[in-house]
Parts: structure tokens; sequence; C-alpha cells
């Protein structure tokens, strides 16, 4: 019976408007933003041979991730060039760090696709299934049969699923193909499990809205109106609720601006000079000193940002995007948590040098640095944020089973 | 009769559960972040005042010409408007090791959000069954068969659909803007109101335009559940992927060199390259002093106390050793002029390729009208790109001004201990020029925003005459 349904489900969708338009918009944007995105990372990995250190200088940069292409994230962050010298961490950007234009607009990646449109897309699979077919007059008919409303709803929600996914994995697939037609592009093995793990917890996602609309769909008696309840709730849920934890542990938290940061730096910087050279005989005191406030200082900046996260994290799960953003930049490696642990390397990295006295004759040692470890970003939170994810869809389906069981079919 | 349609869409769309949706969620939305945006620009005026108290408090104890400019380097206040857009002040910056990575991932919401997303989704859902419902309905027939020009038909769709939004909007706007204005710490000027004003037109061309787009739809299709899926293609493509995608697209176009690459280029230049330079030159130019001036011969071997004692002994020695001297310091000028020049050329070639580049991706993301409506509310309220150049401007001109005062007064310093080193020691600054920030006149800021402006208005004024032209053609049986 069941295969029944999926399969009608399927033929449905095949013959429909929506899926012609939507299947077209999601290509188009995919092949675009894969297009974009690696001929952005073509640019910064050919920028990377140039800006590399040389032996000895105390300058820690990372090569361009090319996972970056599917998960911006942090990566600007993240392979930005840190310069060590006595007075901190200097860091300079490279390429569009002047275009403003950049910093309106959130990067046009992969997650941030499936985050934005494709949920949309899911939503625009199930918002009409139940009151379509109760306008149309062909539910009672179905229900007429011998066909539990159990089985019912499930079928339509795995026939829809089908439908979504395969062309989802069809269109990616093609993309990433098409990537590899380029020779430059090279992608280590691990890559590609990370890859699969974004596609998963993106398939996860999208199965979220596709039981949130069936939801919506059975609890409304016309179309029109789930469709604009559900606009509603989309628009919420993927632009608004993401926000709220932020602003609230902003509240909660008080961090300072980097702007304050730099101030205080440069004032410390300032007073010890002065004192030094009134004081010459204890410069190298003053130094100490000088490097000692500014460690504290940025320390203590960055304990109130990781706490600042910690919080907001998790408040914003209370939107599904959230989670979803936060582990897939994760598992890319282009993460909140990676761009800390990275930080406090190089911190490590800048007292090595600094106490091994390689600061001033450039003979400071190559910085090393590995990404975390799949396992270390699923035990990390990851784990939880697919757990996190499932249950979004597991409360979805059962509040839309229990509102079709109560469903006046005619 | 072009009122009675007017009222007849409003009062159609009043008594709708979208309506009421809307509001609903508008109602929440907008005063929550006009409150949460008030508290944290109070914040940052806190911050700031704290912060300019520190520097004063370093000036006093601590001011010395070595480090002064970088503790005095001007920033930019926090500004009332904050509380409505944020704008650029919220972006990301990658400047300093110490950097908050919270809005890369998830960008704050204000009031360009919710007039460029959730408006221009709302105006669409008010929108997509236009025409095309009232078809199915059976009303398009009989409003036609009164002989009402088509055109008039479609400008009241407009106006009545944009009014109708506009109410839920306004009046939550309203609700955030009593909570702004009753906080004792916040007062607005009268630009600030021009703005505010200026904004809410240009708002509401945007919104016009989106109902436009819903009804031009709306007109070619014959079914609203087909309308309704064009109109979200089209929302999603120019809404949310053609303003991201522009950056990217402008620096595959226009690219321009990488900042780093081009800062390690001027170090070897102005440093490395420079002393090698400077090494020849003044070396040709000393021996050159040293063939004129026998009396120089073994000068490069002499120790500093022997030339010393041998300018005090020997006045032929002495006045050519001066012109040695000059000779070598003029070798050194030079070389810095001509490594300065090279300099000069790759740093203009930087910024001139950069300027290409963000002129070109803003031209090419107002192809999305939300990218349209984005400048025009961030140069309005002084936090957008306009901003940034008059900011670095007034900067420029405090950097003059700061110039002038520290050269008398160093060489005040000299004159009163002539064997300190006036970079060094602690100075007296109590009278040294501050930096202020000005907001750009208004006048300027509508001066800047006439193009985005513009943008908005062919675009309305472009699906306005589609619409009209669709719906000329629209069967309405």
């Amino acid at each position: 019976m069941i295969k029944t349904i999926v399969r009608k489900e399927i033929a449905e969708n095949l013959l429909s408007y929506k899926f012609f338009i939507v299947i077209l918009l999601a290509a188009v944007l995919i092949f675009t933003s894969l297009f974009v995105m690696a001929r952005d990372y073509r640019g910064r990995a050919a920028d990377f041979q140039i800006i590399q250190p040389k032996p000895g200088e105390p300058i820690a940069v990372l090569p361009p991730n090319p996972l970056s292409i599917f998960a911006k994230g942090l990566e600007d962050s993240i392979t930005r060039s840190y310069e060590l010298s006595f007075i901190g961490i200097e860091t300079r950007t490279g390429r569009s760090s002047t275009n403003n234009v950049f910093a309106f607009f959130p990067a046009p990646d992969f997650v941030y696709l499936v985050k934005v449109v494709l949920s949309l897309v899911a939503l625009l699979f199930g918002f009409d299934r139940i009151s379509r077919e109760r306008e149309a007059g062909t539910l009672k008919l179905t229900l007429a049969n011998s066909v539990s409303r159990g089985t019912l709803l499930f079928g339509k929600w795995l026939g829809n699923l089908v439908s979504l996914a395969v062309p989802f994995f069809l269109i990616t697939g093609i993309g990433l193909a098409v990537l590899h037609l380029n020779p430059s592009f090279r992608m280590p093995a691990s890559g590609y499990g990370r890859l699969a793990l974004i596609l998963l917890l993106s398939l996860i996602y999208l199965a979220l809205f596709l039981s949130l609309g069936l939801f919506i769909s059975a609890i409304t008696r016309r179309s029109a109106t789930s469709l604009v309840v559900l606009l509603l709730i989309w628009a919420l849920t993927v632009f608004v609720l993401p926000n709220t934890g932020t602003l609230i542990a902003r509240q909660i938290v008080e961090v300072p601006s980097s702007r304050a940061i730099t101030e205080k730096r440069n004032q410390i910087w300032t007073r010890e000079i002065l004192l030094a050279m009134s004081d010459r005989g204890h410069h190298m005191d003053h130094i100490r000193t000088l490097t000692g406030e500014i460690d504290q200082l940025e320390e203590g900046y960055r304990n109130k940002i990781d706490q600042l996260v910690r919080l907001a994290k998790t408040l914003n799960r209370i939107s599904p995007a959230a989670g979803f953003v936060y582990t897939a930049t994760e598992i890319a490696g282009t993460g909140i948590g990676e761009e800390s642990r990275l930080k406090s390397d190089i911190v490590r990295y800048k007292t090595q040098v600094l106490d091994g006295g390689t600061l001033e004759n450039n003979k400071a040692p190559v910085f090393h640095y590995t990404y975390r470890s799949i396992g270390d970003v699923m035990s990390a939170g990851g784990l939880f944020d697919f757990a996190w994810l499932l249950v979004f869809n597991v409360v979805f389906f059962a509040a839309g089973f229990v509102a079709f069981i109560r469903y006046d079919a005619r | 009769m072009g009122n009675a349609l007017i009222l007849k869409e409003i009062r159609n769309h009043l008594l709708s559960f979208r309506f009421v949706a809307v509001f609903a969620l508008l109602l929440i939305i907008v005063p929550v972040t006009v409150l949460i945006l008030t508290n944290d620009t109070i914040r940052k005026q806190d911050e700031f005042s704290r912060r300019q108290a520190d520097i004063q408090n370093y000036l006093t104890q601590y001011a010395h010409f070595n480090r002064l400019g970088s503790v005095i380097s001007p920033s930019q206040p926090p500004l009332p408007l904050q509380a409505l857009v944020l704008g650029l002040s919220a972006a990301p910056r990658l400047d300093t090791f110490s950097n908050d990575p919270l809005p890369v991932l998830f960008p704050l919401i204000d009031l360009t959000f919710v007039l460029g997303i959730l408006m221009s989704l709302a105006a669409l859902i008010f929108s997509y069954d236009a025409i095309s419902g009232e078809k199915e309905d059976g009303t398009l027939k009989l409003m036609l068969a009164n002989g009402v020009p088509r055109a008039k038909v479609v400008l009241a769709k407009i106006v009545g659909g944009t009014v109708i939004l506009w109410i839920p909007f306004l009046v939550s706007l309203a609700v955030g803007l009593i909570f702004l204005l009753l906080h004792p710490r916040i007062s607005w000027t009268g630009s600030d109101w021009g703005a505010l004003v200026m904004l809410l037109a240009g708002a509401f061309i945007y919104i016009g335009l989106f109902v436009g787009l819903g009804l031009l739809v709306s007109a070619r299709h014959a079914s609203s559940s087909s309308s309704i899926l064009t109109c979200l293609f089209l929302w999603v493509l120019f809404v949310l992927v053609v303003p991201n995608l522009s950056p990217y697209v402008a620096s595959l176009i226009r690219p321009a060199p990488s900042i780093i690459e081009v800062n390690r280029q001027i170090d070897q230049i102005e440093d490395k390259d420079r002393d090698d330079l400077g090494r020849k030159l003044s070396r040709e130019k000393s021996e050159a002093v040293i063939k004129a001036n026998p009396v120089l011969a073994n000068v490069d071997r002499m120790s500093e106390p022997e030339v010393k004692a041998e300018i005090a002994r020997n006045v032929d020695f002495a006045r050519s050793y001066d012109l040695y001297r000059k000779e070598n310091e003029a070798a050194w000028r030079e070389a810095n002029v001509i490594q300065g020049a090279k300099s000069k050329i790759i740093r203009a070639d930087l910024a001139l390729k950069e300027k290409a580049q963000t002129k070109f991706s803003v031209a090419l993301s107002m192809v999305s009208p939300l990218a349209a409506l984005t400048y025009l509310c961030a140069d309005l309220t002084n936090s957008g790109a306009k901003n940034q150049a008059h900011f670095l401007t007034i900067s420029r001109a405090f950097w003059d001004s700061y110039e002038a005062y520290m050269r008398p007064k160093m060489e005040e310093m000299r004159r009163a201990n002539p064997t300190a080193d006036v970079w060094n020691i602690p100075a007296d600054v109590h009278d040294m020029p501050r930096f202020v920030y000005k907001e750009e006149p208004l006048s300027g800021r509508i001066k800047g925003v006439l193009v985005p402006l513009a943008v908005l208005f062919g675009m309305a004024l472009g699906v306005f005459v589609a619409a009209v032209l669709s719906f000329n053609r629209t069967d309405a049986r």
C-alpha cells in the first residue's frame, strides 16, 4: 500500500509546474554557487602561494580549505595572516577586505542555499499535500479505501522526501563532478567523508521542513492559508530566531568591542614605552609587563567571547537553522569551534616563539595546525545537532499525524 | 472610481487572514528589534564615553610623541539612528586578533531586514492572487464589465496593496519608536527625522515594487497556485541570492591583488631595497667627495671619536667632512624618494583596482531591489559605505591638524631641552586638537542615495508598465 502512495506522490510531483520551477531554481543556484565559490577558493589558493611565510618568519597562515566552497563560515577569519610581535598578534586579511559589498550580504555558499532556499523548497513540497487533496476531493476517495491515515501520511512524507532528495543529490553530484573537471581542484579523501556528512545533515534539515509543511497542511482547511502560515514560520525560523539567542546572550554577557581592545592595547604599549625610556636599566622588565598585560587583556576578551558563544549557541538552537549552520560549518572546518581552537593554538605558538627568543632573529619555528577530526567535531556538539534536528523531524511529524487523524476529509 | 477600487482592495485585505498574520508578526518583531537595538546603542555609547575617558587619562599621564598617534587614532562614535539600521556598523571586523565570530554566521536583524525581506515577502503574499484569484472567484469579469480601464485597476490594486501593508508596519514601527524616543538617553535631531522620512519613502517604493511584481505574475498565470510559485522563485532569486553573489562575481571579473601581498611588496621596497639603494648611492657620492677632498682619504676607517678630534683640530677637515655628511644624507633622502615613488605606484594601483571592483559590485548588486534598499537605508543613517568615506576624509583632516600642532610643539620642546630625545619624553598635550566626528549633513546624504532611489523607482515603474501590459492581455473569463 505504502509503495503505491509513494509512487503516486512522486508521479504527481514529476508532472507538476511546482516541481519544474523548484528544481530549476535549485539547479541554477547550486551550480552558480559552486562555480563562484570555487573560483573564489582558487583565487585564495593562488594568493596563499605568494603570502606563505618564509622559513623563520614568525607568521602563521593556513592554506585555504577546499570545503569552504560549500561552507564558507569563518574561513576568512581562519585563513588570515597572523603575524607575531612582542606587543601581540597582528592580523592581516587578503582580498576583499575593502569591498564592503561583501560585508552587507552573507556568502552565497552551499550551506546558505540549503539553509534559506532549499528549506523554502521543502516547505513548498509539503504545504498543500493534505489541504489541496481535500479541496480537489481526492482525499476522501483515498481514505474510502482501506488505508490507515498514518500510512497515508507517512507515504506522502516519504514520497515527497524522495522527490526532493533525488534531484538534490543529483544536482549536487553533477556540480561536484564539474568542479573536478578543473585539474587545480584537489580535495583530500577525508573531505569527501565530511561532504557526505554535510549532505546527510542537509537532508535531515530539509526533511524537517517537509514534516512542518505536512503538519501545517493538516491543521488548515485551505492551502492558501497553509502557505501564508508556513512562509511566516519559515521567515521566523531561518532569519529571526537564529538571532534571538545571540541578542539575549549579549544582554547577559557583556563583551567589549574589538575597537576597545585595540585602544587599550595601544595605551598599555604607550605607557610601558614611556616608562622604559626614563628607566633605561630595566628596559626588558617593561617589555615583559607590556607583553604580559596585553596577553591578559586578549585572554580576558577571548574568555568573554567563548562564554558568549556558548550561551548564544545553546539559545539559538531554538531554531533548527542555527543548529544546521553550526554543525555544517564545524564539519567543514570553518566553524566557530575550529576558529577558537586555532586562536588558542596561535597564542601557544606566540608563547613558544617569544620564550624561545626566536622573534628577533627570524628563526621562529614553523606553525603547524591540524583541523579537528570528524570524531572530535561530532563529540563536541555535532552529534547533538544531528539528534536535535531529528527530534524536530519527529515532533513535527507526530504533530502532523495527530492533526491528520482529526482531519475532516470532506 | 479609482478611490472606490482602492477602498475595495483595502477592505478586502483588512478582513483577510494574511493581514492578521502579517500584522501579528510585525507587531512582535519590529518593536522587539528596536528595543534591543536601542539598548545596544546606549551600551555602545557608554562604552564609547568610557573609552574617551581612558584616552584622556592616558594623555595626561603618558603622552609622548613617539606613540601619541596610535592612542588618539580617531574612532566612530555610535549614532542614535543605529537603533534602527545597523548597516556596516555590525559588520564583522577581521583586522584585529580579538574579534567576535558570531555576526558572520548569523547577521543581526534590523529595520533593513524587516523592510527588505519580511515586507517584500508579505507584499508578494498579499498580491500573488490579486488578478488570478479574482478570476477564479469570478469577480474580475464583473468588475471589468463596469467599464473601468484596466490600467486603473492595476494602479488601484498596487496602491491599495501597498497602503494596506504599510498600516501594520507603521503601527509596529510607531510602537518601537515610542520605546526609543521615551528613552531619556536618546535624542533625535531634525536631520535624524528627515533621514527616517526619506528612508520610509524609499521603502514605500520598494514595497510598491513587490506588490506590482505580484500583480504582474498574477496577471500572467491562470491559477493562483502557480502564481505564488513564480513569485517565490523571483523573490528568492532577486532578494536572497543576487545581492550575495554580486561581490563574488565582481571580484572574478575585476580582480584586485591580495592586500597581504601588496603590503609585503611595499615592505620589501621601502625597507630592504631602500637600504641597498641608499648604501649604493651614498658610497658613490662619498667616493666623489673623498676624491675631490684628499683630506678625507681615511675617513671611512676612522672611528667616531677620531673624527671628532680631527674636526676640532683641522678646519679644512671640518669643512670637507660637513660636505661629506651632507652628501651622505642627500643620498639616503634620494633613496627614500625613489623607493617611496615605487611603492606609491603599487599602492595607487591597488586602490584603483579595489575601487573599480567595489563600484562594479555595487552596480551589479543593484539588479536586486533589496541591494538598492540596503544601500539607501545604510547611507541615510550614516552606517554605509558613504559614511566610511566621510569618516576617512574627516580623519585625514584631523591628522593634518595634528601634524600642524606636533611640529611646532616638538620644536618648542627641543628649544627648552636641547639634549633630550623629544620623541620619547613626556609631553604636555592638553592643547592638542581633538577629533570630533560630525555627521554628514542630511542634504549630502540625500544626494548620495539618489542613485538607489532612482533604481528603485525605475524598477517600480517598469513593473507597473509590464503589469498593465500583461493585464491588458489577460482573459478575464
